[in-house]
């Protein structure tokens, strides 16, 4: 599913040149769960932008289900992220002025899914999250398990074939860090890909496999059995 | 600052507290312009804004003072009045300010308590010998009293009665200046042209020149005696000829005296008053139907009656004001709304304040400092950019404001009381809304934004409806300035060329040697004259007359036009029954022509051949013209007759030129007429411009409106752009999570515009029916008018929804291209 060479980019700012991701090669599979680890800064949040299409590389390729999409342009990245992409972000990343169920809404609206199949579709995911009792609530009415919640949901509503989270535990305690490692597990199961920042080996080892980076470069890979 | 009650103690105590006070003064400024400096966009959109607002509403402010300072410098302003009498007949009511000769001595006679009265003819323009040189100059005809009423003080010479005797003559400063240079004019003669040769007059005094806001303006007053017609209509009643300006007893009431007159004109007009009631007159609610009444020295600026003003409705200064006041309103709102949004993103750094101990009062002095201090730069800035640009602003609206009436204590109090009045809102109610707020809340970030929001937004609706009525009145004036000229007149108007002669030269000889010197050019294909300008040509005149005479029983009223030969060719007007009044008929003198209207109030079936008794003979219809507008558009096309007859002078030379190259036939009349009149002080001008010159007051209105949108436009968008930055940025990480989502650029922009688009969409369902009703009632001043369209409501709110729209994207499209990476990233 994605497959990507020799990739780098370069953070300049006015004094300092950083390079975050350093002639980076790997690839994922369709179906896999696969968790990246790291210390701070070496590039994982960096590499996942790019994987997510919300930023695009300064060298190198990257292939996205037999597409070469390194220098799409920024509106059929957006295009494509849109139909096949969710995120999951450590700080949930809700709309503070939209209930539960506007805030999952939201992608479909931008998909330009009709109005009664969107209710059909968010009400369904709602449900599968348990969140549904909750649905006209506002973000800061909920606690953090139940915001991440909320926003896996929203990850998933456009059932997308490839999620994207970015430390999704970093801000739980560890009981409601396992439901949401529970939850992305399933997604797996039912078929999507995944793909997860995390600093935790307890959550890796949900994962099939893990990719260690060091200052951009990919150090070891463990397969999980 | 003054002394709070806390700091009513003794000695040494006061001593430190004022120290402390002034040191905390300092303190306040210094962190005001601390704070003005790290935001400078939001410094420079406020103060942009209030300085372009200060300047344009203290120029509107001044014009609009000017015009209702007009006589105010009289120091009996209050107990001076102008006569004017009220006809009241079937139809109609007629109110003229003129009045005939023998009315002054009669109400000398019959009030002796009317302190002071004079009469006030207009002598013309007139030329002046003063050895051998010819002068120009304006000469009015007033009675003894004149300088007793009314203030033109005396610089020179006698200033007791400076008229006393009927020869004698009072220059202003600036014609003695002219004629006698250095010399003193005192006791020296100079001859006055008259009728019939030139008149020994004796200069008695030297008064000041009229000032700018007077309606009275003359270069030489003579004494009434000299009056054109004097001695032939000293007991005519039947001849109106000049104003009359009375002065009763300080303490007099106005209506008093009117009722007072009842009998007088009992007395004196029961000739007319029985020949009104013949014909079938309405009386007014006294039961009279002629009646004299007095219109204070004050209001004769703004008096249609009047002929002693140039009719300029009251409403119009006090219009400018409001547009003035519009515009300040426009620029305090931006302040009053980015002071709020500013005050929500610094709550934090309020909070922590309160928390360490500042008080409320504290908090409220520090905002209204900066306001103060941002006010007060724009001030200055308005003040220094209304000074440089009131030249180009006196001549593009005509108007004749000086910054000498800054000086004036009720402006200066205006202006200073309206500068501390907008400090302390702007800078004080977001500092109260900020200070009230429980400490706890606001060091959350998190106060009353609902509240705000809302204000907010009725402040933007307002603002916007202001600039969407200020369009919608521009559009509406412009349309119907347009339809005036366009719509075809009934005559040719940009073919004929108007001179006016002037007084220098005998009116019918100088016609004779022009039609005779101009039928050798090619170009000129006719020339004729006429009493009556049509428009208003380069002498800035406009007269009519208007005659009444018994016909067959009835009073017939028609306007009464004196023409020459071929006025019907040079105008292209059309004979629709009978002929045109021509040479080949002998004597024409007796003969008259007459417009359809006049045919139609005549009211028979064919007037061909009829006789009308007026002027002193018997006179007959030889023709029937179409109808023209032989006067504005304000007015519906009245009944015409038209004369060749010498006793009318003409005043006016009509020249109707070949189409193609006007301008050089332009210049070949001028210079022909410089030829046969080498005194001529006043051009020639196409009738198409007299026409346009009509609707310079309206011309003006359209101007001022037009601006007023502009500024106001351009200061409302500067607030909303502001207000856009502010929104985005509260809206950053929104903005990227739904750009995450999907979002694209046109979603995002959709989203942060929709909010004010709606706002401007209310703005204009508000300002649509008070323009509608406002420019509809200002429609009813014309005849002849364009009908409101509908469709101007739409377009100018499609302008403003673009203009919004616009002014939104720019910072909208910027935040929704960034990378949302960025965006989040910052969280
Ligand atoms: N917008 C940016 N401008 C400049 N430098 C950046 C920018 N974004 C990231 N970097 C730099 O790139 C490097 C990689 O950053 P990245 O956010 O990918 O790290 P990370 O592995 O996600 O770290 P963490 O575990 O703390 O989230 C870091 O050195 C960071 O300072
Ligand atoms: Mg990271």
């Amino acid at each position: 599913m994605i497959k990507i060479t020799n990739l780098e980019k370069f953070y300049r700012t006015e004094e300092v040149e950083t390079i975050a991701l350093n002639k980076l090669s790997m690839h994922v599979d369709t179906g896999e769960f696969v968790a990246i680890m790291g210390p701070s800064g070496c590039g994982k949040s960096t590499l996942l932008n790019i994987l997510g299409m919300l930023d695009d590389p300064d060298e190198g390729s990257y292939v996205f289900n037999d597409i070469e999409v390194a220098h799409f342009t920024e509106r059929k990245r957006a295009d494509l992220r849109k139909h096949n992409i969710g995120f999951v972000f450590q700080s949930f990343n809700l709309i503070d002025e939209l209930t539960v169920f506007e805030n999952v809404e939201l992608p479909l609206i931008y998909t330009g899914v009709p109005s009664a199949e969107r209710v059909k579709r968010v009400e369904e995911v709602l449900d599968k999250m348990q969140i549904m009792h909750r649905r006209n609530h506002y973000p800061q009415q909920l606690s953090g398990g139940q915001q991440q919640r909320v926003a896996i949901a929203r990850a998933v509503v456009n059932k997308p074939k490839l999620i994207l989270a970015d430390e999704p535990t970093g801000n739980l305690d560890s009981s409601n860090g396992n439901d949401v490692m529970e939850l992305l597990t399933d997604l797996n199961e039912q078929g999507t890909t995944i793909i997860m920042v995390t600093h935790s080996e307890h959550d890796a080892r949900y994962s099939h496999r893990i990719i260690r980076l060091l200052d951009g470069q990919t150090v070891m890979e463990n397969i999980m059995i | 600052m003054s002394p709070s009650p806390l700091c009513k103690r003794r000695g040494m105590v006061e001593k430190i507290n004022e120290n402390k006070k002034s040191l905390m003064i300092k303190n306040y400024f210094k962190i005001a312009l601390r704070n003005m400096w790290k935001h400078k966009t939001f410094t420079f959109i406020n103060i942009t804004g209030m300085a372009v607002a200060f300047g344009a509403a203290l120029l509107l402010t001044l014009t609009a003072f000017f015009e209702l300072s007009f006589d105010t410098f009289h120091q009996n302003k209050n107990d001076v009045y102008q006569l004017y009498i009220e006809q009241h007949h079937a139809n109609s009511v007629d109110e003229g300010s003129t009045m005939p000769i023998p009315m002054t001595p009669a109400l000398k006679a019959e009030f002796p308590d009317v302190v002071h009265i004079t009469r006030y003819g207009d002598f013309g323009g007139s030329a002046l010998r003063y050895g051998d040189k010819i002068f120009n100059d304006d000469v009015r005809c007033v009675d003894a009293d004149f300088f007793k009423m009314f203030t033109f003080p005396i610089v020179n010479g006698s200033t007791i009665n400076p008229l006393a005797d009927k020869n004698d003559i009072v220059l202003s400063a600036t014609v003695a200046k002219n004629i006698f240079g250095n010399q003193n004019p005192i006791g020296k003669l100079i001859e006055l042209k008259v009728d019939n040769g030139w008149k020994s007059m004796n200069v008695t005094a030297v008064a000041a020149d009229a000032p700018k806001n007077s309606s009275f303006d003359f270069g030489l007053l003579c004494r009434f005696e000299q009056f054109p017609g004097y001695d032939q209509n000293i007991n005519e009643w039947n001849s109106q000829s000049h104003n009359v300006f009375l002065q009763l007893p300080t303490g007099e009431k106005q209506a008093v005296f009117e009722q007072k007159l009842k009998t007088f004109v009992q007395k004196h007009y029961d000739a007319s008053i029985k020949q009104l009631i013949h014909d079938g007159a309405k009386p007014d609610n006294n039961g009279q139907v002629l009646s004299l009444h007095l219109i204070p020295l004050t209001d004769i600026h703004f008096s249609a009656i009047s002929s002693q003003s140039r009719a300029i409705s009251k409403f119009y200064p006090y219009l400018v004001l409001l547009i003035s006041l519009f515009i300040m309103f426009i620029a305090c709102t931006n302040f009053i709304n980015l002071s709020l949004g500013r005050a929500f993103t610094r709550a934090k750094e309020i909070g922590v304040r309160k928390v360490i101990g500042a008080t409320k009062t504290q908090l409220i002095v520090q905002f209204c400092s900066e306001s103060f201090v941002i006010c007060g730069i724009s001030l200055i800035l308005g003040v220094i950019a209304a000074c440089i640009f009131l030249p180009q602003y006196k001549l593009a609206f005509n108007q004749q404001v000086s910054l000498n009436i800054l000086a004036s204590p009720a402006i200066i109090s205006y202006i200073l009381g309206g500068f501390v009045l907008i400090s302390l809102l702007a800078g004080g109610y977001p500092a109260w809304l900020m200070s009230v707020g429980k400490t706890a809340q606001t060091v959350k970030g998190k106060v009353g934004a609902g509240q705000s929001s809302s204000l907010r937004n009725s402040l933007m609706v307002v603002q916007f409806a202001l600039s969407s009525l200020l369009i919608i009145c521009t559009a509406i004036t412009w349309q119907q300035l347009n339809y005036m000229r366009t719509k075809p007149l009934g005559y040719n108007k940009s073919e004929v060329v108007s001179i006016p002669i002037g007084s220098n030269i005998d009116p019918e000889k100088a016609l004779t040697q022009m039609r005779s010197k101009l039928s050798s050019y090619p170009q000129v294909v006719s020339v004729t004259g006429t009493d009556m300008n049509l428009g208003k040509g380069l002498d800035n005149s406009s007269s009519t007359s208007i005659m009444s005479f018994n016909y067959k029983g009835r009073t017939v009223s028609t306007n009464w036009l004196r023409v020459d030969y071929d006025y019907v060719k040079t105008l292209g007007l059309q004979v629709v029954n009978g002929r045109d009044l021509s040479r080949s008929f002998g004597a024409d003198s007796t003969m008259v022509l007459i417009n359809q209207k006049m045919a139609e109030e005549l009211g028979e079936k064919n007037p061909i051949g009829d006789l009308l008794p007026t002027d002193g003979a018997k006179l007959q219809v030889a023709g029937i013209v179409k109808d023209f507008n032989f006067k504005s558009l304000h007015h519906e096309i009245a009944p015409l007759t038209m004369v060749i007859r010498t006793g009318w002078p003409i005043n006016y030379i009509l020249v109707r030129v070949k189409s193609g190259n006007l301008a050089s036939s332009m210049a070949l009349i001028n210079k022909v007429w410089k030829d046969t009149n080498p005194h001529t002080e006043v051009g020639a001008s196409f009738l198409d411009e007299n026409t346009e010159r009509q609707y310079n007051k309206e011309t003006d209105l359209s101007k001022i409106f037009v601006t007023g949108a502009i500024i106001s436009i351009v200061i409302s968008c500067m607030g909303l752009f502001a207000i856009v930055i502010l929104i985005i940025t509260q809206r950053t990480k929104e903005i990227g999570i739904r750009k995450v989502l999907g979002a694209s650029v046109n979603n995002i922009l959709f989203l942060i515009s929709k909010d004010f688009l709606k706002l401007v969409l209310i703005s204009i369902c508000i300002a649509s029916p008070i323009a509608w009703y406002a420019m509809d009632k200002w429609l009813q001043g014309f005849e002849y008018r364009i009908q409101i369209q509908w469709w101007v409501f739409v377009i100018t709110g499609t302008i403003a929804l673009i203009i919004a729209f616009v002014t939104i994207s720019f910072q909208s499209i910027k935040a929704a291209v960034l990378n949302p990476v960025k965006s989040l990233r910052s969280e």
